[in-house]
């Protein structure tokens, strides 16, 4: 095991040093008081543990592919964004724009997310073990999110075919935004999955919300929906 | 526009105000229940000022001309900052814009990196990712992050020459993009994630930054994916220039791109194309103003986009401060857009050469803009490649003789003083005085009192 202590020291030397650990086959690198520093753990490539210990700044993990990052506290903005692949798992909350556009991988929150988690998803899994903000989902395209507490505002609009599943109150159904039961097989899913990386949450019952596909393509007849989303 | 005529003897006008245009808009928008969408970008005649109401004025005896065929002017044209490692160095000052595999046919994103190519120019992405054809043919790729995100991957963003963090565009500017459901087929839903056969609609909004603080840390991020090694480019529709263009150097662009209200788009609302933004001309003017202001001209380098035609467009616009220029719809022409081939399909499509305006419907009778197998076809790659080499060639020459003309051995010396202006909007607009005065009408320079 490796240590990357940040004291004195600037994201751009924070990650060469990480980079230069991870590419020379480290297993598992410590990152000690990063000090929400932004842009920590960019575009590792290698499937190394990455550990900070403490909280991070905007765009931690951003465009990995392939390792495990763990923030022992909570995270900026835009964490894990356009990740390819990995694991990511923040133990605190994580602010706005958490996992926007992943192509793949896995981001789990322990604490809330704020708003516009998961937009533009192409794939991959988010778990939040609390709440998220407004307009979650939005234009996700493929992949799942499973939000155990409450959603805010907007949740799931103008989405394409990414599956959200919630475990609380949905404050507000975005554009185009349906409900349903989730089925057998989802329900295993959910179980199975919660287990893996969220044992301490204890869901009932989770909403299943998908796109009901009236905005795919532009329909006249469909005025008060199309009203709002043109 | 009223419309005056005499049958029968009788004087028939149309309404000023509801003319024959604007009627059939309505009865057009009363059956679709939404915007027109199209492609192209903006129709309206121009009564702005544009380039055409500048004119050089060359050497006599105030000034020594370059001889044209023994006098070199360098075309060399260097994009990036002090801060990366490996700044583009082009051999000519156009390049090709980013347009999306999607909006166009694979063959015409190929043909244009390789006729870029062939010349020592730059290619651009576009929304949608990059295709490995694209980056094999580019000596120099240009790789857009839109807010789409679409077809983003860190190893395709690490293989490009320059990073293109896209706000908007000149014929669009605050709205996403739009690929309609003809275009959104096996292939490019693939890339993009989408169903295939939706109306694609893509956000406005980054999904993980709002305003230019958060842009600061945005664009460190994409240094730290580029190990600080490439340019670092902003790109933004033309609106708020003067504001927009300092806040984008500010935050730490290598290179900033401006496209004006005559830029081209694959499919947007009409009105869009036709209501909004501000002309290239203007946005030069705005945009050169910004970066003198905070002492960051020459420093920040700045490249123009939106309706250049030709070598004289270009030249202006790097006269009046622009270190490069974008081309997009004049290297489609290049490839065929609206010429007068397959003329029966520009007729099934309501249109004629030349005027034709259906990028959007994916029928594009020269191959075009199209992912019908059939229609690409009608585009050779080679042939297409070598006619975008030519345009951009003939361009630079244009620009080469303008430059020696008027005594300059870079091309990137042309200034505003080799300019006059024909009107006074233009004088106006640009800081230079009216032809046949020593006054600058508005009190200029620039687009606003420097008092």
């Amino acid at each position: 095991m490796a240590t990357v202590a940040c004291e004195g020291k600037t994201p751009r030397e924070i990650n060469a040093e990480i980079k230069r650990l991870s590419t020379a086959g480290e297993a598992k690198i410590t990152v000690t008081d990063p000090g929400a520093r932004h842009n920590l753990g960019v575009a590792v490539l290698q499937p190394s543990l990455i550990r900070f210990e403490g909280s991070v700044g905007y765009y931690c993990a951003g465009m990995i592919d392939g390792p495990t990052i763990e923030v022992s506290g909570s995270a900026g903005w835009g964490l894990a964004e356009s990740m390819k692949d990995g694991h990511v798992v923040v133990e605190g909350h994580a602010g706005n724009g958490a996992a926007a556009a992943i192509r793949g991988g896995t981001v789990v929150i322990h604490g809330d997310a704020a708003a516009r988690l998961g937009v533009a998803t192409k794939g991959g899994l988010i778990l939040v073990g609390g709440n998220c903000g407004y307009m979650a989902g939005f234009m996700g395209q493929q992949g799942t999110l499973i939000v155990c507490g409450d959603t805010g505002e907007a949740f799931g609009d103008s989405m394409y075919e990414t599956v959200c599943f919630v475990g609380g109150e949905i404050k507000e159904l975005g554009n185009d935004a349906v409900v349903e039961e989730p089925n057998a097989d989802e329900q295993a899913f959910l179980t199975t999955t919660l287990k893996t990386h969220l044992p301490e949450k204890n869901v009932k019952a989770f909403k299943k919300v998908v796109a009901g596909r009236k905005m795919w393509n532009f329909d006249k007849q469909e005025r008060a929906l199309w009203r709002e989303a043109l | 526009m009223s419309e005056r005529d005499t049958r029968d003897g009788r004087l028939i006008q149309a309404s000023g105000t509801f003319s024959p245009a604007a009627i059939e808009d309505i009865q057009v928008k009363a059956e679709l229940g939404r915007y027109r969408i199209r492609g192209f970008g903006t129709l309206r005649e121009r009564k702005w000022a544009t380039f055409d109401d500048l004119t050089f004025i060359p050497c006599s005896l105030t000034r020594i001309p370059l001889e044209g065929y023994r006098e070199r002017c360098s075309t060399r044209t260097v994009l990036g900052g002090k801060q990366v490692e490996n700044p583009i160095e082009l051999e000519i000052p156009i390049m090709i814009t980013g347009m999306s595999w999607g909006a166009l046919s694979y063959n015409a994103k190929v043909a244009l990196a390789k006729g870029a190519n062939i010349v020592g120019s730059s290619n651009t992405t576009g929304d949608g990712g990059m295709l490995q054809a694209e980056r094999e043919y580019s000596r120099h790729l240009i790789y857009e992050v839109l807010p789409s995100r679409y077809g983003i991957d860190i190893h395709h963003l690490r293989q490009a020459d320059g990073i293109e963090l896209t706000l908007g565009q000149g014929a669009k500017p605050g709205t996403g993009g739009l690929l309609l459901d003809a275009k959104v087929l096996d292939a490019v839903a693939q890339q993009r994630n989408l169903p295939i056969g939706v109306d694609q609609r893509s956000p406005a909004r980054h999904p993980d930054f709002l305003g230019p603080d958060d842009m600061i840390i945005k664009i460190e991020e994409l240094r730290e994916a580029t190990d600080w090694k490439v340019p670092i480019f902003v790109k933004m529709g033309a609106t708020r220039v003067f504001d927009d263009v300092r806040l984008a150097a500010k935050a730490g662009a290598d290179v900033i791109v401006v496209d004006g209200m005559e830029g081209g788009t694959g499919a947007s609302a009409e009105i869009c194309q036709e209501h909004t933004g501000i002309p290239t001309l203007a946005a030069v003017c705005e945009a050169r103003a910004a970066l003198e202001d905070i002492g960051m001209y020459g420093e920040v380098k700045l490249i123009i986009a939106g309706g250049i035609r030709n070598g004289v467009d270009a030249a202006k616009a790097m006269a009046l401060g622009a270190d490069a220029i974008y081309i997009g719809t004049a290297a489609l022409m290049a490839l065929n857009c609206n010429k007068p081939l397959f003329v029966e399909d520009y007729h099934a499509l309501g249109t004629e050469p030349y005027h034709c305006h259906h990028c959007h419907t994916g029928q594009c009778p020269v191959g075009i803009t199209t992912q019908d197998p059939d229609l690409m076809k009608r585009l050779d790659i080679e042939e297409g490649a070598e006619r975008v080499a030519n345009l951009l060639q003939a361009m630079t020459s244009e620009i080469q003789i303008l430059a020696r003309a008027c005594g300059k051995a870079d091309v990137h010396d042309l200034e505003p003083e080799d300019l006059r202006a024909l009107n006074a909007e233009a004088s106006m607009i640009c800081g230079i005085p009216l032809a046949g005065t020593d006054r600058i009408w508005g009190g200029g320079p620039g687009w606003k009192d420097r008092d």
